[in-house]
């Protein structure tokens, strides 16, 4: 019997935010081919560029969009347009700092642009991905630009070496994350993940499905999988040395979108698909969520590198955002969603101030090396300090506003060791990112550096930042309720 | 709205030297005294609209304010006072400008920025005492960490960075209980954080004891109670004179008001069976203090153990389960606010002169300095609680109280009475050390307190007798709210551990009680029936 091959109806528009980020990058490919233009309008384009799917994808939100395309492989909703929100606000961010960063190398530019915004369109795919498969093609879309970017500055041994471990930790991981889909296929007979949720529960009973070992491991080894991705402990050590070998612009980038595209192809899955699990499925994310949190911070108050730190921070903060995760409600899922925002924006705008203290010798990468700066660099002491007091979640930032809602959430989950675990995890936070206000407002500078002068782009990036954490922190009703 | 104004006018400076800090130092200094003497002001006329009748907040719309803040998640910028915030807020408004005045020519640099910080701090500490609102609470709470932690480490002593991180981990470890503790509520308050719709709640809470625990150690670590105090002596010691006057004048209290607040009324049960290990901590407190300042070289050392000593005091009059207990508490923390911080002001004159704050180098100051010396006594004798002078009052009904009402054994309240005992010989023998004998020939060219200086020391002085002489003015506008929370602690405690009489006792409160209702009710009937 001949069959017929079925073409499905596309509603290119519900598209238009990825499309606009290919036609970018398309853009910067070519553009990047012709001399006589600066190649420092690449920076810009891309910014341009990622404000305008920006734009398409908080517009396509506020109509409530709900759909799903390409015979139900895609889903266009609430859910993967804020997470669209976030990894552009990321890469408009990171864009900002970078275009200071790069300096006046053109042969730079070009590659590098299109790498992010390719990234940026794996981590699209993600979020929106309705099926193992996509969430599969978009996460290698993502690690496959990122391994070529952590290695970018290729005269630099320790970039190279971030490179090389980045992509061999990162190709390990893809491999459990496929095997891990090969085992769900074979206990559901399908990859579509709403398809998976639904089977693992008959009446609202478990099913037997949802004991199956197969499905068991399967789930155990897409769980390694992110835990890869978004470093968790213990699959996280891969993290400091790649943040400290990095460019601190991509490390900016690496601790940002890819880990809330990880988080989004996380929480689709195992947000739903927790409560049909048996107990210890729970147990097992509660259990990693405590680990995270408290050694990323334990370690983190070892560190001299002020890099090495962020890396050790971003750690404890992919445990905070499991505290949703294990919580696996409606407020965790949203909680979780506006804490990775939140966080994307705090953490590069750390790094951002890092590359704001650069001396004419380079990057000042020790935290001695801020001594001082208190009173003599006060707008960098200050967004350095905004996003240090927000990370560690005082009041009025929004990085106390995410915690409150993550804690919320777990709370109403009635995971209480969870959350004094978490508590306790922030009060020991602040003893390490205090530690850098202290050496910049209390000691005084061992030597004089000479700093350059302020970049006017990154300026405005931090400022974006710093406004944008405080706005947030007071009202945090300015961000509609999300999903 | 008067109160948002008082609460955020010093914000309000913060922003305005941040603009203006271009125009030179005193331009500052004169903004921020301004800004916090019209604070003062305002909060002086809060106090006009204040009506001492009322059991409870006030609900004159300049006390009291509702607006939606987080709708999602049910919290609301939500503000009141009642008769225990009333003197907190006024005492906070009331310290600020005499700090800012006191640092008049002491700070020497970053000026702008200590400035700031005093302001943010006063915003912080007046947004503690005057949220309804759980939430907006623990953010004023902790917001109010970053200024004070400022001012210890940037303006403080030798080991000012170890003492900041010390103060900030201490309370960032209580808070951080309290936030799941407060999150706990909210799930048992119909998922809101609204403090009037919880302490009307019928008790008791799932879990009240766990959930007192959250919020008394976050408190404990604040006030501080034994043996989570050892943070005080370093904070008060490297902190520049202002951050230990707002630290023991204000910041001190935020725990026990904390207590007051939240620990009694909401979970009464729970801190009646919380006196059997809290009232001996206070009363160790009380006695260690005092010992320990009693030996120590470094005046200001000596004045930050005393603090400890005197919060034990209002640690046992808020367990006391009576009226006068509670109420000699909260005029005490006022007291101890103006007693210890008018210390810290002196000892940190003096310091400014000589550069050393050690007894052993003083001696026949007396001769020296006529007026700081008798300023000094003065304010010796009230911290003391000299009959006459504000510790007294306070001192003596939180005795009374505790003796009286018998929550717990009688002889905690004779322990605590030689407290009393030991604070006279520390302060004395402190006192003779430094002001009589025969004058060091280093110290000859001391001179007496200058006119700003009195100005700052003067207005508390007033406060000081006023407290002493005729107290009803600050006791009155505080009877019923303290008496609501003490009936509220009472009248729920039906424990047999406290001993037959007392449980006798209370029967017959309780009998009375119910006569008292019985006789509202045929009342209200008749007014129907009209």
């Amino acid at each position: 019997m001949p069959s017929e091959l079925n073409i499905p109806d596309i509603n290119w528009s519900l598209l238009m935010p990825q499309l606009i980020i290919v036609a970018t990058l398309l853009i910067v490919l070519v553009f990047d081919m012709i001399d006589s233009i600066s190649k420092k309008t690449l920076g810009w384009m891309t910014i341009v560029g990622s404000g305008i799917a920006l734009w398409s994808s908080i517009n396509l939100w506020q109509a409530g969009t709900e759909q799903t395309q390409f015979n139900e492989m895609l889903r266009i909703n609430g859910y993967s347009l804020f997470f669209n929100v976030i990894f552009l606000v990321s890469t408009i961010l990171v864009a900002l700092i970078s275009i200071s960063y790069l300096g006046k190398d053109d042969k730079k530019q070009g590659p590098y642009y299109l790498l992010i915004l390719l990234s940026t369109l794996g981590m699209m795919l993600m979020a929106a991905g309705n099926e193992l498969i996509i969430v599969f093609l978009g996460l290698e879309l993502m690690s496959l630009s990122l391994y070529v970017l952590a290695g970018y500055f290729r005269e630099s041994p320790a970039s190279s070496e971030a490179g090389m471990k980045y992509l061999l930790l990162g190709a390990f991981a893809s491999a459990f994350f496929l095997y891990g889909i090969a085992l769900l296929y074979g206990a559901a007979g399908t990859t579509n993940i709403p398809e998976i949720i639904s089977k693992l529960s008959v009446n609202d009973q478990p099913s037997p499905l949802s004991t199956s070992p197969l499905l068991l491991a399967g789930m155990f080894l897409l769980i390694v999988g992110f835990g890869f991705k978004v470093a968790i402990v213990p699959f996280h050590q891969w993290a400091p040395d790649v943040y400290e070998g990095a460019p601190t612009t991509i490390a900016a980038f690496i601790s940002a979108g890819p880990k809330a595209a990880g988080f989004a192809a996380f929480l689709t899955i195992f947000i739903d698909a927790l409560p049909t699990l048996p107990d210890q499925a729970t147990d097992v994310i509660v259990l990693l969520a405590m680990l995270t949190m408290s050694v990323g911070n334990i370690i983190a108050i070892a560190q001299t590198n002020i890099k090495r730190m962020l890396a050790y921070s971003s750690i404890a903060h992919a445990g905070y955002v499991m505290v949703g995760l294990a919580a696996a409600n409606a407020e965790g899922e949203s909680g979780a969603m506006f804490y990775l925002l939140v966080y994307c924006v705090m953490n590069i705008g750390a790094f951002g101030a890092v590359i704001l203290a650069r001396t004419a010798d380079g990057e000042n990468l020790m935290i001695s090396d801020y001594a001082g700066l208190g009173f003599r660099k006060p707008l960098l002491a200050i967004f350095m300090t905004t996003m240090l007091l927000s990370l560690a979640g005082f009041p009025p930032t929004a990085g106390f506003i995410g915690k409150l809602y993550l804690f919320k959430s777990a709370i109403s989950a009635k995971l209480y060791l969870l959350v004094i675990v978490g508590a306790l995890n922030t009060a020991i936070s602040a003893f390490y990112y205090l530690r850098v206000v202290v050496t910049m407002y209390m000691r005084e500078p061992e030597e004089e550096l000479e700093f350059n002068p302020y970049p006017s782009t990154l300026v405005i990036g931090l400022t974006l930042a710093a406004v944008g954490i405080i706005l947030i922190g007071i009202l945090p009703s300015l961000l509609p309720t999300l999903a | 709205m008067l109160l948002s104004i008082v609460i955020f006018l010093p914000l309000l400076g913060v922003i305005a030297i941040a603009l203006l800090r271009g125009l030179g130092a005193s331009t500052i200094k004169w903004i921020a005294l301004l800004i916090s003497l019209l604070t003062f002001g305002i909060s002086i006329v809060l106090y006009t609209y204040f009506d001492s009748g009322i059991e409870g907040f006030q609900t004159n719309s300049q006390l009291y304010e509702e607006l939606s803040w987080i709708k999602s998640i049910g919290a609301s910028y939500h503000i009141g006072i009642d008769g225990i915030s009333l003197w907190l807020v006024i005492l906070t408004t009331f310290l600020t400008p005499l700090c800012i005045l006191a640092a008049w020519n002491s700070v020497e640099k970053g000026l702008s920025g200590f400035m700031m910080s005093l302001l943010a701090l006063e915003t912080g500490m007046l947004g503690v005492f005057c949220a309804l609102d759980l939430l907006l609470f623990f953010v004023f709470w902790e917001a109010m960490l970053i200024p004070m932690y400022f001012l210890i480490g940037i303006w403080g002593g030798e080991r000012r960075i170890y003492a900041t991180i010390k103060f900030v981990l201490y309370t960032m470890a209580g808070s951080a209980l309290m936030l799941v503790g407060i999150l706990a509520l909210y799930f048992q308050n119909g998922d809101s954080f609204n403090l009037v719709q919880l302490l009307a709640a019928e008790g008791p809470f799932d879990h009240a004891n766990l959930l007192f625990l959250a919020f008394f150690i976050a408190f404990a670590i604040k006030v501080p109670l034994f043996p989570f105090h050892t943070w005080l002596p370093d904070a008060h010691v490297e902190a520049p004179t202002v951050g230990s006057v707002i630290l023991a004048g204000v910041l001190l209290k935020m725990g026990t008001y904390g207590i007051v607040r939240f620990c009694l009324p909401l979970f009464p049960q729970a801190a009646a069976d919380a006196t059997s290990w809290v009232v001996p901590l206070a009363v160790i407190g009380i006695i260690y203090g005092a010992l320990v300042a009693m030996v120590q070289p470094d005046l200001k050392k000596l004045v930050a153990y005393s603090s400890v000593s005197h919060l034990g005091f209002v640690v046992l009059g808020l367990f006391s389960q009576s009226g006068t207990g509670i109420q000699g508490s909260v005029l005490q923390m006022i007291n101890h606010g103006l007693s210890t911080g008018a210390l810290f002001l002196l000892v940190g004159m003096i310091y400014e002169r000589r550069h050393s704050r050690m007894i052993v180098d003083f001696g026949g100051l007396a001769k020296r300095m006529p007026i700081f010396a008798t300023i000094f006594l003065i304010v010796t004798l009230s911290s003391i609680g000299l009959p006459g002078l504000n510790g007294f009052v306070g001192e003596f009904k939180i005795l009374l109280g505790s003796f009286v009402e018998n929550a717990f054994s009688r002889w905690y309240v004779v322990f605590a009475t030689s407290g009393v005992i030991l604070a006279a010989v520390y302060m004395l023998w402190m006192y003779q050390r430094v002001m009589f004998g025969t004058p060091d020939s280093t110290n000859d060219s001391l001179s007496d307190l200058n006119p700003r200086e009195l100005a700052v020391l003067l207005p508390i002085l007033l406060f000081i007798v006023w407290i002493g002489v005729y107290p009803n003015t600050f006791l009155a506008p505080m009877k019923p709210s303290v008496d609501a929370v003490a009936a509220k602690v009472k009248v729920k405690d039906d424990t047999p551990e406290v001993g037959q009489l007392k449980y006798h006792e209370e029967t017959q409160d309780n009998v009375v009680l119910k006569i008292e209702t019985a006789k509202l009710e045929k009342i209200d009937e008749e007014a129907l029936t009209k």
